[in-house]
């Protein structure tokens, strides 16, 4: 029995040593998952990036149906933001237009990791981050636990997360460059778990007479197309065709590792009106870098460090397959 | 026209229909064209060997001149690229067909391109390569994938390329 004990111990600690994360703080990570599907919620939180900060409201409804989430930008150009099970929904009432996106089948996204994360991804997670737990901190009047994710390269970035003590409702988190300065941050500034009635869910605008933008995804595959080198730690995990705004068809690789994600969107270049020059732009930890490739332009989404981006837009390649 | 030349094709044209078609494709027009695409295409549906000598080249033609497909209009070398694809013209391989607009037109030099530059874009100008609304389109397509989503909910989805507000009308 004490033998037992002590060698439980033991394989606890080598692990912590192996890997420098403690066991707790990966069930943490799992308990801010869990409650982010978990909880009922409403509240207002600011996103931050540079010198920007915008507000937002945010509400989560769930019942035995599954549940669904509103956003509303409060700062500057109007938008509102609606999860259902089977679309996400972005109304921009001065544009008069509804951007449509469907995710693709659900189970077969899980498979592959997403949208949630599944316990081994989190131990892949383990493999590119230092996960710990830091000291307890009070964000909007809640006792927050804080868990460190520092990344073992200068591939991504680092987090900060600050999770409830007793809900585990994620109240900030942080995305932190290789010197710790700050990226950008999503703090809750006010919040309320519980007692969202359905009705405060619903969208906004009726917006029966708005323009539709459907990204009418489906998977596809792009024989030819891929990366000459991966970038450490980020793998393939969706490939589809899909539409982007009002734009012809694009085909979407997505590369992950296990938190941070890259998209590669490939378009043919022919009947573009604009020819699209290569340049890099950014929001916060997003960098979004275009290049041409073989007649196609290549726009990478991705919110990893802008070297990263470019690492990954730089290799990509068409070869005759 | 097209569906009902697959209408006659499948017997389900009334007599006085079916003579009026047969005479449009009697003079040799697109009903035609038509009518032969959709036989060989039936044909190598069931396998048929008897694939007449142009079949590829003229399926190829077809398709690229389809306005619903998404290929750019291709030139005529390409044909060897579909042959490849016309020895199995099931349907799911004609629906293939428009995703073969993404590979590249020959002639391309997929090596070279990503070879020759690269060095110089990476320090490409930093200036945003596209419209802020543009960028925002990008930005809504890849944030359902992010795994953030999963620790974070939906939050993620405010980040966007600021824009210049139109003034209200």
């Amino acid at each position: 029995m004490m033998l037992g004990r002590a060698l439980g111990f033991s394989a606890v600690l080598c692990a912590g040593i192996a890997q420098a994360q403690s066991p707790e703080a990966l069930a943490w990570l799992r308990r801010i998952q869990d409650a982010t599907h978990r909880l009922s919620y409403t509240g207002t939180f600011v996103y931050q990036n540079g010198s920007r900060s915008e507000t937002s409201r945010i509400t989560r409804y769930v019942d035995a149906s599954g549940d669904i989430e509103k956003v509303e930008v409060m700062d500057g150009v109007p938008r509102e933001i609606v999860r259902t099970r089977d679309a996400v929904r972005c109304y921009l009432p001065e544009a008069r237009v509804v951007k449509v996106e469907h995710p693709l089948d659900r189970s077969a996204m899980a498979e592959r990791g997403f949208p949630s994360f599944l316990p081994e991804r989190i131990n892949e997670l383990a493999k590119h981050y230092d996960i710990a737990l830091g000291p307890n901190e009070r964000v909007a009047g809640f006792d927050c636990r804080t868990l460190t994710l520092k990344p073992k390269d200068e591939l991504r970035y680092g987090h900060t997360l600050y999770a409830d003590a007793n809900s585990a409702m994620l109240l900030k988190a942080a995305t932190l460059g290789p010197q710790g300065e700050l990226i950008e941050q999503f703090m809750f500034t006010q919040l309320v778990i519980g007692g969202v009635s359905r009705d405060k869910v619903r969208p906004r605008h009726v917006a029966q007479s708005w323009r539709v933008e459907d990204s009418a995804a489906a998977p596809a595959s792009f024989p030819g197309w891929g990366l000459s080198s991966e970038l450490p730690g980020f793998r393939k995990v969706a490939e589809l065709k899909r539409r982007v705004g009002d734009a012809g068809p694009v085909g979407q690789m997505v590369y992950s590792d296990g938190l941070a994600a890259v998209s590669v969107f490939i378009a043919p270049m022919e009947g573009r009106r604009d020819p699209a020059p290569a340049g890099l732009a950014s929001v916060g930890a997003i960098h979004i870098y275009t290049r041409q490739v073989a007649n196609h332009m290549v726009t990478v989404v991705g919110e990893a460090p802008a070297a990263s981006v470019q690492r990954i837009a730089n290799s990509v390649e068409f070869r005759r397959p | 026209m097209k569906d009902r030349i697959s209408q006659l094709m499948d017997g389900e044209l009334d007599d006085r229909a079916a003579a009026e078609l047969i005479g449009r494709i009697g003079r040799g027009d697109e009903a035609l064209e038509t009518w032969r695409l959709y036989h060989l295409v039936s044909d190598s549906m069931r396998e048929s060997r008897a694939l007449s000598a142009g079949f590829s080249a003229r399926l190829a033609e077809r398709l690229a001149a389809e306005p619903t497909v998404l290929a750019p209009q291709r030139a005529r070398s390409e044909s060897r690229t579909w042959f490849a694809l016309s020895a199995a013209a099931s349907l799911a391989a004609v629906a293939l067909v428009g995703w073969l607009a993404f590979a590249p037109q020959q002639g391309a030099a997929p090596q070279l391109a990503r070879t020759a530059t690269p060095q110089v874009e990476a320090q490409a100008a930093p200036a945003p390569a596209m419209a802020p609304s543009a960028a925002n389109d990008y930005l809504l397509a890849h944030q359902g994938f992010s795994p953030r989503v999963s620790i974070q909910g939906m939050a993620p989805y405010v980040r966007t390329v600021s824009e210049q507000r139109e003034p209200r009308k």
